[in-house]
């Protein structure tokens, strides 16, 4: 991750963070002031529902009292009205129930259950209900179940029979309350039961755990319920258990519809999201403006940097501004110029010290031959004053060393001369394994040779014949170098092994001995021009190795430890780019 | 001169001044031709037809279409269009004398030819004459235009199926033609309207409900009702319905509480199929409640599907009565729409032969009937409870008091009072 990247990401973070938590906060403000304004709602809605119930306890207990005293209940009582003559009564005074009952309880005529004349009535009417000014609740057996009804019971005239009547706890009473927008109240009267102002409500079990959180403890709950997939369909309850002498008789909800709280919530997460987008626009442009004068400067420097490290000495960076990056750069450019100065000096001095070397060299290896060349000539001097005979003695036999040493020194120039002249390679299709099996023939005789301590030769080829592109002269000249060197290495003979392998995008050869092995600093050396170990070496050897693996795009390196032997190992790429 | 007493003067001044008023009395007690009777019913018959079925609660079908025999009140085999019957040598074919001087409504005589019926039938005599009464075994002649012609008392003057009917007095009947000259039914008017009807005028007879009887004889309305001819029973349609439960709920119904409060004191209760002025032995079949035993058969008894027509306005307070007994002795009763474990249902006696009419409600139960007497046959039909009687109904109407020999419509009259008066 750039440094311009970084910083943009903490703006944006920043802003983006500060944007949430701004909204967060007045999110979660509103929803709690909802909550209060909610809580306070459904308290209300409560109370007014128990006033609503007292008032129409009141209005029941006078229609009741019309109902004892009429002429009806009279002959329901004397036996002369039908059985069912309540249900006509009923209507008249629109009860849900009415029992007219002896003072035993016993049934003379029911509205709601005719059929139930001359059973006992079981709204569980005590005697105290009987003279009781209030009205109360109660569960009234029906054929298909119980209802939950206010309910008022008088004495009819004469006491010769009661007359009890209610009225269900219906949605009508819950309409009548004139509930605010956005509240119900729900009424809960039996497990399958659960009213609003419109009738049954759907999914009545999604309230279960309230209820049952309220039946349990009889005291007032909360929870919130979400009626379908839509969050917006949530609704709050607070629930009271509505009982009448230490039994409960149902369970009276208030809900608040959280439509407008949801939305609310939702419109500041969308402005939050709107006004952290902005934010985060902003932020990226205003960051983008800044980093850009921040990280420009760093970048020119870092692009100069990669300059000179790809050997581009010469990059300079323009110094825009006086400031710390402005000191960097500045510096950066005076760094460049003490490398080139170094640089050149170092040349120099290679250059100077490579010369020394070749000078040495040349003086070493030309040393040799010319002391026997002056030997022999200073001979011959001598033998002139001799006889004849023996002068051409020494005559010939001078010669033959003038000879042989003027070879050796026409060896030597052409080793220097092959050296400078390395021609460039010219490639073509190469079948490595074909051309190591070549070298290795080449020098079998060498290994095999009559008095050389035995070296056993290992061949490990790699599968498959891989090809490359190589200057097969080159290669083998470089391959016979290394082979030579090997069993140089091994003057007691040893193991001598060769192997290739196919590498990722090429190959490797690697030729190994094992002789007495190299000292890491001999390893650092070993491929410096007129550098060598042995004591008859021109050190161009392994020069000329390295400038071949060096022509074909490829590398070599060396692992050794002293008394380990040493492994060679060229590395060459399978293709020459354009020229093959 | 001798002196005549007083107290003969005073004898004869007092027949002289009472004979007009027992002339009258007399005259009112006597039929008298004429008039026209208006009739009002609940049932829409789409025809008359013998051979249909159709809810002919006014017995319409036989005031115009006879059989060649028919059974009395007692349930006796009576000469009808055929006077007598034998049987051949080889006792396969009865041979029935066809009644002389018949003719048909459409002025034709009605004449078999040989002035016999054949009746190819190697059945035992009471079993044939019981199916030649039926209505359905009534002679029928179809006229070139298609419409039914028949031979009873009464024409078909007018048929406006569904609708109305007017059955004109058939002159030429054989038996004499019957005293009014016409009866004017209207049909499918529900038993409200009927019964403004009556009160306003606008008809003679109005269907009642057996409970209404009471109220209406209060209002001061004449109330002419058959013997029972129905009955109300529990019917078991599931089978995997315990015996015990089907005891228990047999048990635990009060009948007499059904009859007295809920009917009114109209019906009889009875546990048995036939009532009892046909069979004369249903007190033989238990009625009473046994609520004890019922609690004990009811033990670990499942809720059972109840069904009954809850239009109907008899059914509806009597199943609501039974469940409540029922639940008293622990057998919860489920009102039920569709299918049920146990059902309600009227069972109209068709026959007042008691063998037929025994035939008729097995076949109406889909129970096999024995052929054997009427007691051991109904003993078996309710062995194992799965029919329960509950009660006996009787059809009932409220009528002007100028309608006489209501519901017999061949011999029905209008007195003094002017058809359509108030009573």
């Amino acid at each position: 991750m750039t440094f311009r990247t970084k910083l943009l990401f903490i703006s944006s973070l920043t802003v983006a963070g500060a944007v949430a938590l701004v909204t967060g906060a007045v999110a979660i403000s509103a929803r709690r002031a909802f909550e209060r304004i909610d809580q306070t709602r459904r308290e209300a809605l409560l109370d007014q529902f128990r006033r609503e119930l007292d008032a129409r306890g009141q209005e029941l207990a006078r229609q009741i009292e019309q109902v004892a005293s009429s002429p009806a209940i009279e002959q329901i009582i004397s036996g002369t009205a039908e059985y069912d003559r309540a249900q006509t009564e009923a209507q008249s005074q629109s009860l849900d129930f009415l029992d007219v009952v002896q003072p035993d309880l016993t049934i003379i005529s029911s509205a709601h259950w005719p059929a139930r004349f001359g059973y006992k009535n079981d709204w569980n009417i005590s005697p105290e209900d009987w003279k009781a000014t209030n009205s109360f609740l109660a569960r009234i057996p029906l054929p298909e179940g119980n209802a939950v009804a206010l309910v008022c019971v008088r004495f009819a005239p004469g006491g010769k029979a009661l007359v009890a009547g209610g009225k269900k706890l219906s949605p009508e009473l819950l309409k009548s309350l004139g509930i605010a927008p956005g509240m119900r109240a729900l009424l809960w009267l039996a497990p399958s039961e659960l009213i609003d102002a419109q009738g049954p409500v759907a999914n009545p079990e999604k309230l279960a755990s309230l209820i049952a959180d309220v039946k349990g403890s009889g005291r007032q709950s909360t929870a919130t319920v979400q009626w379908n997939a839509q969050k917006s369909s949530s609704e709050a309850f607070l629930a009271m258990p509505l009982s009448e002498r230490r039994q409960l008789m149902g369970v009276l909800l208030a809900g608040t519809s959280l439509r407008e709280q949801i939305g609310l919530e939702r419109a500041i997460l969308w402005i939050g999201i709107l006004v952290g987008g902005s934010g985060i626009v902003i932020g990226v442009l205003v960051g983008w403006w800044t980093t850009e004068r921040v990280t420009h400067p760093v970048e020119r420097l870092a692009a100069g940097a990669r300059a000179v490290a790809a050997g581009d000495w010469s990059t300079r960076v323009e110094v825009l501004s006086h400031d710390e990056i402005g000191e960097l750069a500045q510096a950066f450019n005076q760094m460049t110029e003490h490398l080139i100065e170094q640089r050149d000096r170092a040349i120099q001095a290679e250059r100077v010290a490579a010369w020394r070397e070749l000078a040495r060299r040349l003086a070493h290896e030309l040393k040799n031959p010319l002391f026997p060349l002056q030997i022999t000539i200073e001979n011959l001097q001598r033998a002139r004053a001799r006889s004849e005979s023996e002068f051409d003695e020494v005559f010939r036999e001078s010669t033959a060393t003038l000879i042989a040493e003027l070879s050796n020194l026409k060896t030597i120039v052409g080793r220097f001369s092959d050296f400078a002249k390395m021609p460039p390679p010219r490639f073509e299709t190469v079948d490595l394994n074909q051309l190591v099996r070549g070298v290795m023939k080449l020098h079998e005789a060498s290994l095999l040779a009559e008095g050389r301590p035995a070296i056993s030769l290992s061949l490990e080829l790699a599968a498959g014949d891989p090809r490359i592109a190589a200057d097969s002269d080159q290669l083998r000249r470089a391959l016979g170098n290394l082979v030579l060197n090997a069993m140089d290495a091994m003057p007691d003979g040893g193991i001598l092994r060769v192997a290739t392998e196919k590498i990722e995008n090429g190959v490797r050869v690697s030729v190994a001995d094992t002789g007495q092995g190299l000292t890491p600093e001999e390893c650092e050396r070993l491929f410096t021009p007129y550098y060598t170990t042995k004591h008859y070496g021109t050190g161009l050897g392994l020069a000329i190795v390295q400038s071949v693996v060096s022509d074909h795009h490829g590398k070599i390196s060396v692992e050794s430890e002293p008394g380990r032997g040493a492994t060679f190992m060229i590395e060459l790429p399978l293709t020459q780019g354009d020229n093959i | 001169m001798k002196r005549i007493p007083s107290r003969w003067i005073a004898a004869a001044s007092a027949l002289v001044a009472l004979a007009p008023i027992l002339t009258t009395l007399h005259a009112a007690r006597r039929p008298r031709y004429g008039g026209e009777v208006r009739v009002e019913m609940r049932a829409a018959l789409r025809t008359l037809d013998p051979t249909s079925p159709a809810a002919d609660s006014l017995g319409l079908i036989p005031a115009v279409f006879e059989t060649l025999v028919r059974f009395d009140e007692h349930g006796d085999p009576q000469p009808g269009l055929a006077t007598s019957w034998t049987h051949d040598a080889a006792r396969k074919c009865w041979i029935f004398a066809a009644r002389p001087n018949v003719v048909l409504h459409n002025g034709a005589p009605w004449s078999p030819r040989g002035g016999v019926i054949e009746v190819p039938d190697d059945r035992p005599l009471p079993k044939i004459l019981r199916d030649l009464a039926r209505p359905s075994s009534a002679i029928v002649v179809r006229a070139e235009d298609g419409s039914l012609v028949g031979t009873g008392p009464f024409r078909i003057a007018r048929w406006e199926a569904e609708k109305s009917a007017r059955l004109a007095a058939h002159d030429a009947y054989w038996a004499g033609r019957p005293f009014v000259d016409a009866i004017e039914i209207r049909m499918g008017r529900p038993l409200r309207d009927q019964e403004l009807d009556l009160e306003s005028g606008k008809t003679d007879v109005a269907e009642i409900l057996v409970m209404d009887g009471r109220r209406l004889r209060q209002k001061g309305l004449a109330i002419s009702a058959t013997p029972p001819l129905e009955t109300l029973a529990l019917v078991f349609e599931n089978s995997r319905v315990p015996d015990a439960t089907k005891e228990a709920l047999a048990l635990s119904i009060d009948r007499a509480t059904i009859n007295n409060v809920l009917l009114q004191k109209q019906g009889e209760p009875s546990a048995a199929l036939l009532p009892r002025w046909l069979s004369g032995y249903s007190f033989l079949f238990p009625a009473a409640r046994n609520l004890a035993r019922a609690k004990q058969l009811a033990v670990s008894s499942q809720p059972l599907a109840f069904a009954y027509d809850r239009q109907d306005e008899i059914l509806r307070p009597i199943g609501d009565r039974i469940a409540v007994n029922a639940s008293e002795a622990g057998i919860t009763l489920r009102t039920a729409s569709g299918a049920a474990d146990v059902r309600l249902v009227r069972l109209p006696i068709t026959s007042r032969d008691s063998s037929t009419a025994l035939e008729d409600l097995a076949a109406m139960l889909k129970l096999a009937s024995p052929a054997s007497a009427p007691f051991e046959t109904e003993q078996a039909l309710l062995n194992g409870y799965r029919v329960i009687p509950i009660v006996h109904l009787p059809q009932m109407w409220a009528i002007t008091g100028a309608v006489r020999n209501w519901p017999r419509l061949a011999d029905v009259w209008l007195d003094a009072v002017a058809p359509g008066d108030k009573p």
